[in-house]
């Protein structure tokens, strides 16, 4: 059974087509990364799933429930960081956390509870004096309460710093450890390539790409950079990259002084090194670079697939 | 269960209103000027206060109160939480809107019911202790009879803060409320008198169909009911040994009852259709 099932999902909003036939389907267990630009319907896509927007066609199922006719029963059993949510300003930490375990009809220790996300010592302080980054926290600290089984974090990552960052990585992980699925939507990419088991890619409405992240750099075919600085004068140096542009996999070559920069598939990375020893010139220095999901995503995002 | 996790939720929340702190000082103040003017000056509590007249004389400050301090606890109650975003918290939760609704009907009540209810314990036990005597049962009545009169006005801001996404649309809606339905509804119901009577001043008294329509102002509708169980208070105008229902006090009681449930259902037919 799928986690989260989406068919033809239409949404529209007055003359705005949110959601244009969306059709997703995320493994229970599998950390899904949910990518697209500000105004693709990533967040149209999660109110659907919570029951805070009704599609205007379409179905989605959470964990095998409708998304609409048995909404509590699916609320109850996820944990949600949504986007553009607002903290009661006047409940403390601990209040909130009261809130949500009695809503649940959880059992829990708020000040436990806070500490897994690093609030503890501002449970009993009123959330309207907390900070971005603290407000993300508890309300990050909210959603793990009685260990749900789908995890669904709308933007986990805006408003924190670097350390807050790490730390949703090492809590989704920490989650996907546990069987959980996570539902992770992001329109920075770096955080949903570390963590993700797939993505899936929504553009204007639609998903226009869902693999893993090994497969969407296959199939999008971007290379690797290889990078070398050489010991060599010319004509070796110019010998050196025709001989390099001859290797097959290899796709483009430039020169910068002694540095030969090679865009390259992962297999003719080696060759490339033996054709530039071959012609003549001495490896000083290499290195190489993986094509970042920021370059997949551009990729897709602005519609060159 | 659900609705009582979002009424403590929300007790606790608009209990720590600094407006609905400043309205409750008011009204304990009042109550007990109330109770002592009447206990003590003459031209207000007659030469020979009674402790039944005290207990009207304190049920009159209870009408504009509560309407005035519903709307100012009441109006955001769900608007607000919607333009501010904090309804994605409540929702994300295993709550359905009803219940949602539900809870917040209730937890606002208990919030407005508290100082309410204790301003008018603390009244009549001044004016009692001035009198040097109680009216238990006129007492009892007030209360009871106030804390549906609180439920039915929370009912009315809530249900109308339900209708709409914007605070200041459900603050339009409430004031607009309060105008039309407590301030003017006199003039309206004049109107229609004289347009009944060809558009002329009506000769005799006032038809007996003005009692009923008098009776649709919630406030109104309270003075009736209390009229019920303190005698002599707010005597209904048409009210004859045998009277129909609709000219007995008893329709006080079933407007109140209208004004707990209608809003309610209104507002929750809007807010279970809505995109948040």
């Amino acid at each position: 059974m799928a986690a989260i099932q989406l068919d033809g999902l239409v949404k529209q909003f007055g003359d705005v087509r949110a959601l244009d036939g969306v059709d997703l389907s995320v493994h229970e267990g599998e950390v899904f990364g949910f990518l697209g630009p500000n105004g693709a319907g990533k967040s149209t896509t999660i109110d659907v799933l919570l029951d805070f927007v009704r599609p205007t066609s379409g179905t989605a199922t959470v964990l095998g429930m409708d998304a609409q006719a048995e909404s509590t029963a699916i609320r109850a059993r996820t944990g949600v960081l949504p986007e553009g949510y607002h903290l009661y300003d006047r409940l403390t930490g601990r209040q909130h956390v009261e809130f949500v375990s009695e809503s649940k009809g959880l059992d829990v220790d708020p000040v436990a509870a806070l500490e897994r996300v690093g609030v503890a010592d501002a449970v009993d302080r009123r959330a309207g004096g907390y900070s971005t980054g603290m407000k993300q926290r508890l309300m990050l600290g909210m959603a793990l309460l009685g260990d749900p089984d789908v995890l669904i974090l709308d933007e986990p990552s805006s408003g924190l710093d670097p350390a807050g960052v790490r730390d949703v990585r090492a809590v989704v992980r920490r989650e996907a450890d546990r069987g959980t699925t996570v539902f992770f939507s992001s329109h920075i990419l770096s955080q949903v390539e570390a963590v993700c088991d797939r993505v899936g890619i929504l553009r204007e409405g639609r998903v226009v790409a869902v693999d893993t992240v090994e497969g969407l750099r296959e199939a999008v075919g971007t290379d690797a950079t290889l990078r070398v600085t050489v010991d060599g004068e010319e004509p070796h140096l110019d010998a050196g990259v025709t001989a390099v542009r001859g290797v097959e996999g290899v796709t483009s070559v430039t020169r910068d002084g002694s540095t030969v920069v090679a865009h390259v598939e992962d297999r003719g990375k080696i060759e490339v090194l033996h054709a530039i020893e071959d012609a003549g010139l001495a490896i000083r220095d290499f290195e190489t670079r993986a094509a970042s999901l920021e370059e997949l995503f551009l990729a897709y995002a602005e519609g060159d697939r | 269960m659900s609705w009582r996790a979002v009424a403590r939720k929300d007790f606790r929340d608009a209990r720590r209103s600094r407006a609905l702190w400043g309205l409750s000082v008011l009204f304990v103040a009042l109550s007990v000027l109330v109770a002592v003017a009447f206990a003590t000056v003459d031209l207000i509590g007659g030469p020979d206060p009674s402790p039944t007249g005290l207990v009207t004389m304190l049920a009159g400050a209870v009408g504009t109160f509560v309407s005035l301090a519903a709307v100012i606890t009441c109006y955001r109650s769900l608007a607000g939480e919607r333009e501010s975003g904090s309804v994605k918290i409540l929702l994300a939760l295993p709550h359905s809107r009803g219940e949602a609704l539900l809870g917040k009907l209730l937890g606002r009540t208990a919030v407005l019911a508290i100082p309410v209810l204790g301003g008018l314990l603390i009244g009549v036990v001044v004016g009692s202790a001035l009198l040097g005597a109680v009216a238990a049962l006129p007492t009892v009545a007030l209360l009871v009879v106030t804390l549906v009169f609180t439920l039915a006005y929370v009912s009315i801001v809530v249900g109308l803060s339900a209708t709409t996404g914007t605070a200041t649309r459900a603050a339009t809606l409430a004031v607009a409320f309060f105008v039309v339905v407590e301030l003017f509804w006199d003039v309206f119901v004049l109107a229609l008198v004289y347009a009944a009577s060809g558009f002329a001043v009506p000769t005799g008294g006032l038809p007996d169909w003005t009692f009923l329509l008098n009776q649709v102002p919630p406030t109104s509708s309270f003075v009736t009911t209390m009229s019920l169980f303190v005698p002599g208070s707010d005597a209904a105008a048409g009210a004859g040994g045998a009277a129909p229902f609709y000219l007995t006090p008893w329709v006080g009681v079933f407007v109140l009852a209208v004004w707990i449930v209608l809003p309610a259902l209104l507002g929750y037919a809007r807010f279970s259709a809505a995109d948040l």
